[in-house]
């Protein structure tokens, strides 16, 4: 695999199409392509900020860099899970928002070719609301591995949820 | 792309140089413009800059920047080349500014995206007239008149003099000492410079540039010349210099049969000056000479003092700058910062615990390493800083310019132009500064007539000063002129109806003095181009409060006033309280801390409501229980346990309850990333020795915090 990794990485932006970085969160799978990602640290200290929405966890270092990282397991609104020490920090670059993903395992990199993705269900029932981020499905030896739309998963889409927490000062988040 | 990137590389180094010698050249203007004259290295350091600006502009293909600048740069060549005297000083200073403002407005327009399409004719023909005329104006001076009037009257600017017949004749022998070399090239100097004043001349020996031998026989004979021309003896005497090993200098009279004759008949008795009188003599005539120029209405005596350019040191030590993009500092300061944490982490590395390992060598070696990152962090942090020599020099040129237009004599005395604050404020304090300037001439300072008639030294004076006091510098701008009137202040806020219905005795005298920073306010009638607009004094306190300082203003009724800016060193790196609450480290800007108090449970005051406050000395404060206002966890809740620090923001007070004081430190403030929104009360946050982050308090947010409640 790593060498597969590393051949391909010669022509990085051809190479890199197609490519999602896997990671386990639970039951499921979850995916997310690798021209997102910056780089996967372990988990770390993290310096919990107040008043701020639950999902984010606070704020930790990377070589002078201070970036907030999410619990993506609280912004899929599932069961919060203890960090262990191979829970890791998906370090992604949005549009030059820099965020940490808090997953529970890496799983590694797979290529999808466009074709085989498929577009979830619209009127998707399950799930428990983390539909609207993701974008698409694929399988990969009878895995299904749902792809994430990483602008989607780290904006602010519940405003009225932010204005009340702004205005009732509530919400705290501890590490 | 590529090809995009380059030449927009190159813009940005055409401004930004054409930008730094326009700041050089200003400067150097300004500090001579007090003078009879530019002294030679100044002359030498604005053609450079011209010739520097003439050739990159015509690289980038600006057509009116090349044409100004290659006038301008003709001017200092012939002023360079022929040290012409009595050169109209002020004039030149005028056009020299003239056209570094024009430059510089062209710059603006580069920057802007825009093209530079300013037109440059006009400047390009008034300096080519003023050309024509000090050169013009060199050979009438053998006529011996009043400098001033030779400039003054237009009617006297084209006289062509070329073979008139008040020509005057000399003969001139030139001797050197005996152990002088090459006597021929220095020779052909003084025949070159006095080429320019004459009308026709011969010497011998007649082969000094082709004949090296030539050289022997000038210094054993002495090298004779006869000039033609309308100059006095020591125009000639200064033409030909003085250079080393030369000995004397003869200067004859001479009849024009004489001169027709050539070298064969010495006449009358010869004046012989000694060179060491003569080295002294040109320079007192000089000093002692009515400036020419004074066309200009008070202009000698407007502006910046005498005074001030004798009390400048004279050649200040050239520096030599790199320009460094921002970020890469940033960067550098974000890996310093790293770099300590990781030999914290090698200096106390448990594997070093093992025991009775002999850690000398390595305790040594630790030393110095330590000894060096504490450098590194200096020296990154030094970087950041700059001084406010050049903010101040801007102030000079305001103060000269507008002190001119409005006929009023101002001097400017800078005091403390040193003090280094980082480049992140100076940048937001130019403007704000420019402005209080700006007001002080045209406000504070009366016209002549007002001084003299309430008993007042006609010539007004302002002061700018900056030091560096309790972790913040304070910028003070002091004027003597008429002060603010309380009374006139009040009716005018009243009028605008900034202030509603109070009465004048709601306010204190500060407080009155504060309307003139209230947004659409302005008490004087008429506006002028400088001000009187009555915006200016809101922008100016706003940007001052966007870099963390306030404007404190203080007027004593036809004596002056003062006008305080303070502002903090920096925004980057700031002295604070590192301390625990919970399992969270916060940090307190220690400028702020009034003190840290132990309180016993009957200090605290609790309402009906829940709200506590605390008694101190007889004095009533505001209190907060950090841990609840931001729900911690695993704090202490006793009063007794923890420690209350006494908080100040703007004379408001604040006691906020914590559990322990950890240290004092410098701290690297840091952005809370933008993706997280803001909190009220926290402004930032740090990276702590140990590579954990702290999160830094804002009192301002505090407060505001606990009053809205």
């Amino acid at each position: 695999m790593a060498e597969e990794l590393l051949e391909e990485f010669e022509d990085e932006q051809d190479a890199q199409k197609g490519m999602f970085m896997t990671f386990q969160m639970g039951e499921e799978c979850y995916g997310i392509a690798i021209t997102f990602v910056q780089e996967i640290v372990g988990i770390q200290p993290i310096t919990a900020v107040p008043e701020i929405e639950d999902y984010i966890k606070g704020l930790i270092n990377i070589r002078g860099k201070i970036i907030p990282v999410i619990d993506v397991r609280v912004r899929f609104k599932q069961e919060p899970f203890e960090y262990t020490d191979r829970t890791c920090i998906i370090v992604i670059n949005v549009k030059s928002t820099i965020v940490g993903l808090i997953v529970d395992k890496i799983a590694g990199v797979i290529t999808v070719d466009e074709r085989e993705i498929i577009l979830p269900p619209s009127l998707s029932q399950s799930g428990a609301g983390n539909s609207k981020y993701v974008f698409g499905l694929t399988k990969v030896e009878d895995e299904v591995k749902l792809l994430l739309d990483p602008e989607k998963l780290i904006q602010d889409e519940d405003m009225t949820a932010l204005e009340e927490v702004v205005s009732g000062g509530e919400a705290a988040a501890e590490a | 792309m590529g090809e995009d990137f380059n030449t927009d590389s190159m813009l940005d180094m055409f401004l930004y140089e054409s930008e730094q010698l326009l700041e050089t050249l200003e400067n150097v203007v300004l500090e001579k413009k007090d003078e009879d004259c530019f002294d030679e290295a100044s002359i030498n350091e604005i053609f450079r800059a011209m010739h520097t600006i003439k050739g990159s502009s015509g690289i980038m293909m600006y057509e009116n920047i090349t044409k100004v600048s290659h006038k301008l740069e003709d001017v200092f060549y012939y002023l360079r080349e022929s040290h012409p005297e009595n050169v109209p000083h002020l004039e030149l200073v005028d056009h020299v500014l003239e056209v570094s403002d024009f430059i510089n407005g062209e710059l603006d327009k580069i920057k802007e995206g825009e093209a530079p399409d300013g037109d440059e004719s006009k400047i390009v023909d008034e300096i080519d007239k003023f050309l024509t005329r000090i050169k013009t104006g060199i050979e009438k001076k053998g006529e011996e008149l009043p400098p001033e009037n030779t400039y003054v009257e237009p009617a006297q600017f084209y006289i062509a003099p070329t073979g008139s017949e008040s020509s005057k004749y000399y003969k001139v022998s030139i001797y050197w000492r005996a152990d002088t070399e090459m006597c021929n090239i220095r020779a052909y100097t003084a025949v070159y410079s006095l080429k320019e004043i004459v009308e026709d001349m011969q010497y011998i020996p007649d082969d000094i540039i082709t004949n090296e031998a030539s050289g022997e026989v000038i210094l054993a004979d002495g090298f004779h010349m006869m000039l033609k021309c309308q100059c006095l003896e020591e125009e000639i005497m200064s033409a030909i210099g003085e250079t080393s090993g030369m000995d004397r200098v003869e200067i004859h009279d001479c009849s024009k049969q004489e001169y027709e004759m050539g070298f064969h008949d010495h006449g009358d008795e010869p004046i012989i000056i000694e060179l060491e009188d003569k080295a002294k003599e040109p320079e007192q005539k000089e000093k002692k000479e009515p400036a020419p120029g004074d066309y200009v209405i008070k202009s000698k005596e407007a502006g910046k003092g005498k005074k001030l350019a004798k009390n400048q040191p004279k050649p200040q030590p050239k520096q030599t700058y790199i320009s460094v993009n921002v970020e890469k500092l940033d960067a550098l300061m974000d890996m310093i910062g790293e770099l300590v944490i990781s030999e914290a982490v090698v200096l106390q590395n448990p594997d070093l615990k093992v025991p009775g390992l002999d850690l000398t060598n390595f305790q040594k070696a630790a030393g110095q390493l330590s000894k060096i990152t504490t450098e590194l962090q200096d020296v990154i942090m030094s970087m950041r800083m700059m001084s406010l020599t050049n903010t101040f020099q801007k102030m000079n040129r305001i103060v000269f310019d507008v002190s001119r237009k409005l006929g009023k004599d101002i001097e400017l005395e800078v005091i403390g132009e040193n003090t280094e604050v980082d480049k992140n404020i100076i940048e937001h304090i130019s403007d704000p500064l420019m402005h209080l300037i700006r007001n002080s001439v045209d406000h504070g300072i009366e016209s002549k007539e007002d001084r003299i008639a309430a008993g007042k030294d006609p010539k007004g004076k302002i002061t700018l000063e900056a030091k560096n006091e309790g972790g913040k510098v304070y910028i003070i701008v002091r004027d003597d002129g008429k002060g603010l009137n309380k009374q006139a202040l009040y009716d005018k806020a009243k009028n605008n109806g900034l202030i509603g219905n109070r009465a004048m005795s709601e306010f204190t005298e500060k407080e009155i003095y504060q309307f003139i920073t209230y947004a659409g306010f302005s008490t004087k009638e008429q506006v002028t181009e400088y001000s009187g607009r009555g915006v200016g004094m809101d922008v100016v306190v706003k940007n001052i409060q966007s870099v963390g300082g306030n404007l404190e203003i203080d007027s004593t009724e036809g004596v002056g006033s003062e006008m305080t800016l303070k502002i903090p060193l920096t925004l980057a790196i700031i002295n604070g309280i590192v301390m625990q609450v919970g399992n969270s480290t916060f940090v307190i800007e220690t400028n702020a801390v009034k003190e840290f108090v132990r309180i016993r449970r009957d200090m605290l005051v609790k309402e009906p409501n829940g709200e506590e406050y605390i008694m101190l000395r007889n004095e009533c404060y505001p209190f907060i229980r950090l841990n609840q206002r931001y729900h911690l966890e695993g704090s202490k809740t006793e009063i007794e346990d923890g420690i209350v620090v006494v908080l100040e923001h703007e004379s408001k007070f604040i006691c906020v309850f914590i559990d322990e004081l950890i240290a004092e430190q410098e701290i690297v403030v840091k952005p809370i990333p933008s993706y997280i929104r803001k909190v009220q009360g926290l402004s930032g946050c740090t990276q702590l020795g140990d590579g954990s982050i702290a999160l830094i308090l804002d009192i301002a947010g505090l407060i505001a915090g606990e009053e809205r409640k």
